[in-house]
């Protein structure tokens, strides 16, 4: 006779650490979607409303402290995510130069839909962040092999 | 990119963004859409193993989402629930005092399931009532 089993698991929030790579894909999921019900444009002012809305802290620490916020955010980001990327600071503009997305490097390595357009994501939410604290960016990037460069300056300075 | 540790407040500003555009109706859309292309994980954990099946993919995520709960799989019943005692994804909203979560944000949850789950034969009930308190009750049975 098989014994049938009770089988239990029980976790605290603080048994774990909080990495759930799996996002990336539903916000692939996200981005194919509206850009198929709503076009790419619906796509972009969501992708902006993200930036702005959710990321009020870091828009606040960029217009106190500047560029040093941003580079802090990305840099913490990039090591939580086991990403690789380059920054340099110079002539006032922060220069990232991403060479492993993690995001995309987690979607390819695990088979999940990945879309070319998931890079505008960066795009769009660096650039609601920067406007939202007088900045300005921009993102150079080749869909899908996870690579960009992002720079970012102050309004008034010279790129 | 968004760090997956950002997405949560991402994807409740997308729920609110697709009522914006078409009311509940286009909120609901979204989710059958992503429960029937993004779920196959755990419709094929389901399928092939029933609820250990469930037992096995709800391990993996909730660990990796540092979730506060208890999970159990009577075998010899077929029951299958999660007593989430602290929700991540809302747990992290509700800490958040600079964003209000999107109003419907916990019925996700059971339509994306539900959805995957009832159609391979079993029955899902979710107790949403506490979910203001990043609390809920997950209980799935074969029928």
């Amino acid at each position: 006779m098989v014994e049938k089993k009770l089988k239990v698991l029980e976790r605290n929030s603080s048994d774990n650490q909080y990495l759930h790579k799996d996002f990336h894909g539903a916000l692939c999921y996200a981005i194919k979607y509206l850009d198929q019900t709503y076009g790419q444009d619906a796509t972009a002012e969501y992708l902006k409303q993200v930036g702005r809305e959710t990321f009020s802290p870091l828009i606040a620490a960029l217009k106190k402290e500047g560029l040093i916020a941003l580079e802090r955010h990305f840099k913490r980001i990039f090591e939580l995510e086991n990403g690789d990327a380059e920054f340099k600071r110079e002539d006032n503009c922060l220069v990232i130069n991403v060479s492993k997305c993690p995001a995309i490097a987690h979607l390819k390595s695990t088979g999940q839909l990945f879309t070319d357009r998931y890079c505008e994501t960066t795009v769009n939410v660096n650039l609601a962040i920067c406007q939202a604290a007088e900045y300005q960016c921009s993102c150079e990037y080749k869909p899908g092999i996870g690579k960009c460069v992002q720079k970012f300056w102050k309004k008034e300075d010279i790129k | 990119m968004i760090s997956c540790t950002e997405f949560i407040p991402a994807y409740s500003e997308l729920f609110k963004f697709l009522e914006q555009k078409g009311d509940k109706p286009a909120v609901i859309s979204f989710w059958e859409h992503l429960s029937d292309s993004f779920l196959n994980n755990l419709r094929d954990l389901a399928a092939q193993k029933g609820l250990a099946g469930c037992f096995e993919y709800w391990s993996h995520t909730l660990s990796e989402e540092a979730a506060d709960f208890k999970m159990t799989f009577d075998e010899e019943n077929q029951v299958f629930s999660i007593e989430m005692r602290k929700c991540p994804s809302k747990g992290r909203l509700l800490e958040r005092k600079d964003i209000k979560p999107y109003h419907a944000y916990c019925e996700h949850c059971d339509l994306l399931y539900r959805r995957v789950l009832e159609p391979l034969g079993f029955e899902y009930n979710i107790d949403l009532s506490d979910c203001d308190k990043a609390s809920c009750k997950l209980v799935i049975k074969r029928k």
